[in-house]
C-alpha cells in the first residue's frame, strides 16, 4: 500500500510540469534566502495565493522546494558579506566568512552547498520512509520538554564565546533580557515597552540579527577602505570539495542532519535553533576546537546540513499529524486547506497521492537546489570583487529593506539601526554578538515554557523531573557545562 | 543633441501634466462612482494566518463584484493592535483602506491595555463573515468521555484540571473566564501561543482539556485524535451533530472568534452603501459558501449595523468579565 503510494507520487513528480515547478521553487528560494530579511516563510505566504490555480501537489510542492532552496541561499550572503540571509544561516557566518576572507569563498560555498544537499536528501528520505513513526515525537514535546530544550540551548552560549568567555556570557545574558521585552505571555502585562505598542510583540529577533551582524560589517568595510589588501577569491576556484575532504566531513554532516531532522520535528523550533545546535556539536566532537571561528570546513558543513535537514524534519509532523513543525510548514498547511485538503492523519491515506507527490517534490528540490546553486554561486563570488565603498552602502540598503519587510514597519528599521550601533560597539570591545542572538531566540521560548510548565504542575518544580525527555536533556546540559570546567579535565587526568 | 533631449523632456512633462489634470478632473466629476482604484486591506497578523485565510476566501469574490483589486498589507504585532490603531487614527476615511477585524482581540486589546488607544467607536463595521464557535476538546486517550465527566472532575478537584487556551486576551481565554463565572467552577488555565499549540497539548495529554475552536480542530476531531465534548454555540453544528452545546447542558455560554471587515469611522455614506451591498451579495454566493465549507470556516454573516451591535455587545461582556478578574492578572 505504502509502496504503491510512494511509486504513484514518484510518477507524478516526474511530469515535466511538476519538475519545472520544483526548479522554479528552488530558484526563488535560493534568491529569497540570499537576501537578508526576506525569509522563506514570508515568500511562501506571499506566493501561496498564486498556487491556488495549480493542482495541490504541484503548487505546495513548489513552495516546499522554495523552503529548501532558501535554506541554502541564506549561506551565500553569510559567507560572502557576513550577513546571514536567513536566521538559519546565522551560525554559518562564524566560519564561512573567515574562510571567504582567506580567498576561499568558492570553497566555502561549495562546502555549504554539498552539506545542504546531503542534509536535505537525508531528511527527505526520513520523510519518505519513517514519517508516521517519527511524527509522534512532535507530540511528546510539550512545555516541559521545550523548556529543557531551551536550557540545553543556553549552554551553547558558553561555547560560542570566541575570545573571552565572560564577555560571551554577558552578551548571552543581555540577549535573554532583551527577549523579555513585550507582552507577558501569561498575564498580558506589557514589559519594558515604554508605552510603545510596536514593542508589545517583543523585539523581532530577525531585526536584531540583521542589525547586529550586518551594520557592523558595513562600517568595518568603510573603515578598511579600498587599500588593495583584500584577498579576492578566484571564480575559477573549484566549488565542490575534493573527495578526501568531503570524507572527513561525513561524520559532521550526518550528526548535523540528525540534529536538524529532530529540531525540525519539534514544533516551535526550526532552522534558527538547529544551526546553533549543530555548530556546537561539531565543535564539541572536533579535535581542533580552538580553530573554530577561523574558517574550518566543519563550522560551515554543520549548520548548513542541519538547516536543510530541518525542512524534511518540519514536514514530518505536518504530513503525519497535521501539526506544523515550523512557521513555514504552518503556512503550507493553510495552503492545503484552501485546496479542500484537511491537514491531519488522513494526508497519508485519503490524500496519499498529493502527499507523496509533495514528498518527492521535496526530495527532488535538493538536486534542483544543488545544480542551480552551482550556477548561482559562480556568479555570486563576484561580490568579493566589489569595492568596499560600493559594497558597504549596498549592505545597508539590504538591511533597511529586510528589516522593513518583516512587519512593514519603520519602527523596525530604526530598531535595526540601534542594534547595528550596539553591534558595532560590542565588536570594538570584542564582545561576541552570536550569544546575544541565541539569547533572543531562546529567551522567549524559555520564559513561555517555564510559565506553562509551572501552571501545569500547579507551581511544583518537580514537574520537570517527571518527564524522561526533559530529564535526559537536563543531564546533557549539565554535562555540557561540566565539560568546560576544570573538573572534567581533572577527572580525565586521573584516569589516564 | 542635448537640446533636442531637453525639448523632448519638456514635451513629455507637459503631456504628463495634461493627462494627470484630466484624470484628476475625471475623478472629481465621478466622485459618486466607487471604487475606481485598488482597495488596501490592512491585516494585523502575519500572512498565512487566520485573517489571511478569510482574505483569500472573500476577496476574490469582492474583486469580481466591485471590479477593482484588493491589496493586502500585513502589519503584524501587538495582536493586531498596530494595524487597528493605524486604521482608526491614521487612515484616510475615503473608503480605499479597510481592515480585517477579529474578535475578541479587536476589543480585548484596548480593554486590557490602557496604552492601546483606539476603540470600536473609531471604526465603521462593515460585515462579519466567519464565526468559529468555541469548543471543548480532549485527547483521544483522555478519561473524559462526555462534558459531564469533565464537569464532575472539575467539581471534585477545584483548580486542578488544566485547561489550555490560545493566549491571554484571545477568545478561548475569555471563554474560560466566562465558563468559570457561569458554572461557578475553577480550573487551572494554561495559555499557549495560538490555537495549534493549545490543541496539540490536549492531544498529547500535556493538559487535560483545550478550549478551542471548531474549525481549527475539526480535522483532528474527524481523524479521531481529538474528542469534542461540547460546543459554545446556540445550536449543534452539522459538522459534528453528535456533540451537545453547553446550552443543552444548562449553561448559556456562547463564544467563538469572529472575523469580518471594518472601515475607519466617517467614510462617505455612499461608499458605505456600496460595501454593504457587495458584502451582502457576496455572502450569498453559493460558490463562496462551498469554498468556506471546504476550508472549515463556519460562515456567520452580519452586515453593517448588525455587526456594529454585535461588536458593542461583545465589548460590554468582555469589559465586565475583565474588570472582575483584572486584579489577578494586572500587576500595575
Amino acid at each position: 500500500m505504502i509502496i504503491n503510494n510512494i511509486l504513484l507520487g514518484f510518477s507524478n513528480i516526474l511530469q515535466p510540469f511538476n519538475l519545472l515547478l520544483v526548479i522554479v521553487g528552488s530558484f526563488i528560494g535560493i534568491f529569497v534566502g540570499a537576501m537578508p530579511g526576506l525569509s522563506a516563510t514570508m515568500a511562501i505566504a506571499l506566493l501561496l495565493p498564486l498556487t491556488f490555480g495549480l493542482p495541490p501537489a504541484s503548487g505546495i510542492g513548489m513552495l516546499a522546494s522554495l523552503y529548501m532552496g532558501a535554506m541554502y541561499g541564506g549561506s551565500i550572503s553569510a559567507i560572502l558579506i557576513r550577513t546571514p540571509g536567513t536566521p538559519a544561516a546565522a551560525a554559518t557566518v562564524l566560519d564561512g566568512y573567515p574562510m571567504a576572507q582567506k580567498g576561499m569563498a568558492g570553497k566555502a560555498l561549495g562546502i555549504s552547498l554539498t552539506a545542504s544537499l546531503v542534509g536535505g536528501v537525508l531528511s527527505s528520505i526520513a520523510l519518505l520512509t519513517i514519517a508516521p513513526a517519527l511524527g509522534y515525537v512532535a507530540l511528546e514535546f510539550g512545555p516541559v520538554e521545550l523548556f529543557a530544550v531551551a536550557v540545553l540551548g543556553i549552554t551553547i552560549i558558553g561555547s560560542l564565546s570566541q575570545g573571552s568567555t565572560v564577555l560571551g556570557l554577558l552578551s548571552g545574558a543581555f540577549g535573554l533580557l532583551l527577549a523579555m521585552v513585550g507582552m507577558d505571555p501569561i498575564t498580558g502585562t506589557p514589559r519594558f515597552t515604554f508605552g510603545l505598542i510596536n514593542l508589545f510583540s517583543g523585539i523581532p529577533f530577525v531585526v536584531a540579527l540583521i542589525g547586529l551582524f550586518s551594520i557592523p560589517q558595513a562600517l568595518r568595510l568603510i573603515e578598511q577602505g579600498d587599500d588593495g589588501t583584500q584577498v579576492i577569491s578566484r571564480i575559477q576556484d573549484r566549488l565542490l570539495p575534493a573527495w578526501k575532504e568531503f570524507r572527513s566531513l561525513i561524520p559532521t554532516i550526518l550528526r548535523s542532519s540528525v540534529i536538524g531532522i529532530f529540531t525540525g520535528i519539534i514544533p516551535g523550533t526550526g532552522g534558527d535553533t538547529a544551526c546553533w545546535f549543530a555548530y556546537n556539536e561539531a565543535k564539541r566532537f572536533s579535535k581542533r576546537k580552538a580553530e573554530f571561528g577561523s574558517g574550518v570546513p566543519e563550522g560551515i558543513a554543520a549548520p548548513e546540513s542541519a538547516n536543510n535537514a530541518v525542512v524534511g524534519g518540519a514536514l514530518i509532523p505536518t504530513i503525519s499529524l497535521g501539526i506544523p513543525g515550523s512557521s513555514a510548514t504552518a503556512i503550507l498547511i493553510g495552503g492545503l486547506m484552501v485546496h479542500g485538503i484537511m491537514p491531519g492523519p488522513t494526508l497519508m491515506s485519503e490524500y496519499a497521492e498529493v502527499t507523496y507527490t509533495l514528498i518527492w517534490a521535496v526530495f527532488f528540490s535538493n538536486f534542483a537546489m544543488f545544480f542551480i546553486g552551482l550556477l548561482f554561486t559562480k556568479g555570486a563570488i563576484i561580490v568579493t570583487r566589489v569595492k568596499n565603498k560600493v559594497l558597504a552602502p549596498i549592505i545597508v540598503v539590504l538591511c533597511v529593506i529586510g528589516s522593513f519587510s518583516i512587519n512593514n514597519s519603520y519602527f523596525d528599521v530604526i530598531m535595526m539601526f540601534l542594534f547595528g550601533l550596539l553591534g558595532y560597539v560590542m565588536e570594538k570591545v570584542k564582545m561576541p554578538t552570536a550569544p546575544m542572538v541565541l539569547g533572543l531566540i531562546l529567551g522567549k521560548m524559555m520564559n513561555n515554557s517555564l510559565y506553562q510548565s509551572l501552571l501545569i504542575g500547579h507551581g511544583s518544580w518537580l514537574i520537570f523531573l517527571k518527564s524522561p525527555i526533559a530529564v535526559i536533556l537536563f543531564i546533557v546540559s549539565i554535562l555540557s557545562i561540566l565539560q568546560s570546567t576544570p573538573l572534567i579535565r581533572f577527572i580525565k587526568g586521573k584516569f589516564k | 543633441m542635448k537640446k533636442r533631449i531637453g525639448r523632448g523632456i519638456l514635451l513629455l512633462s507637459a503631456f504628463v501634466l495634461v493627462v494627470t489634470t484630466l484624470i484628476h478632473a475625471e475623478g472629481k466629476r465621478e466622485e459618486a462612482k466607487f471604487p475606481t482604484k485598488p482597495i488596501t486591506v490592512l491585516q494585523g497578523f502575519k500572512p498565512g494566518g487566520g485573517s489571511d485565510a478569510l482574505a483569500q476566501l472573500v476577496q476574490p469574490f469582492l474583486e469580481k463584484k466591485l471590479g477593482v483589486s484588493f491589496v493586502n498589507q500585513y502589519i503584524p504585532g501587538a495582536t493586531g493592535a498596530i494595524a487597528w490603531t493605524q486604521l482608526a487614527k491614521q487612515t484616510k476615511n475615503d473608503g480605499y483602506t479597510i481592515s480585517i477585524t477579529n474578535t475578541p482581540m479587536l476589543m480585548t486589546n484596548y480593554i486590557m491595555n490602557p496604552e492601546i488607544t483606539y476603540s470600536v467607536d473609531d471604526l465603521e463595521p462593515l460585515a462579519n463573515i466567519v464565526t468559529d464557535p468555541g469548543i471543548i476538546v480532549v485527547g483521544k486517550n483522555s478519561p473524559f468521555q462526555s462534558v459531564q465527566d469533565f464537569l464532575n472532575a472539575v467539581k471534585a478537584n477545584p483548580g486542578k484540571i488544566t485547561v489550555a487556551n490560545s493566549g491571554v486576551g484571545g477568545d478561548d481565554f475569555f471563554t474560560t473566564l466566562i465558563f468559570q463565572k457561569e458554572t461557578g467552577l475553577k480550573v487551572q488555565m494554561v495559555p499557549f501561543d495560538g490555537d495549534g499549540p493549545s490543541w496539540q497539548a490536549a492531544m498529547a495529554g500535556k493538559v487535560d482539556v483545550s478550549f478551542n475552536n471548531l474549525g481549527v480542530t475539526y480535522p483532528q476531531i474527524r481523524a479521531g485524535n481529538l474528542r469534542a465534548l461540547a460546543l459554545f454555540a446556540e445550536k449543534r453544528d452539522s459538522m459534528i451533530p453528535e456533540v451537545p452545546t453547553m446550552k443543552e447542558i444548562g449553561f448559556n455560554i456562547i463564544a467563538g472568534s469572529s472575523r469580518g471587515y471594518s472601515a475607519p469611522k466617517g467614510i462617505p455614506e455612499q461608499i458605505k452603501k456600496v460595501y454593504l451591498k457587495a458584502f451582502e451579495e457576496v455572502a450569498k454566493d453559493p460558490a463562496l459558501i462551498s469554498a468556506a465549507n471546504a476550508r472549515a470556516l463556519p460562515m456567520d454573516v452580519k452586515i453593517g449595523e448588525e455587526y456594529r451591535v454585535y461588536l458593542k455587545t461583545q465589548e460590554k461582556v468582555f469589559k465586565e468579565i475583565w474588570n472582575e478578574v483584572k486584579s489577578q492578572y494586572s500587576v500595575k
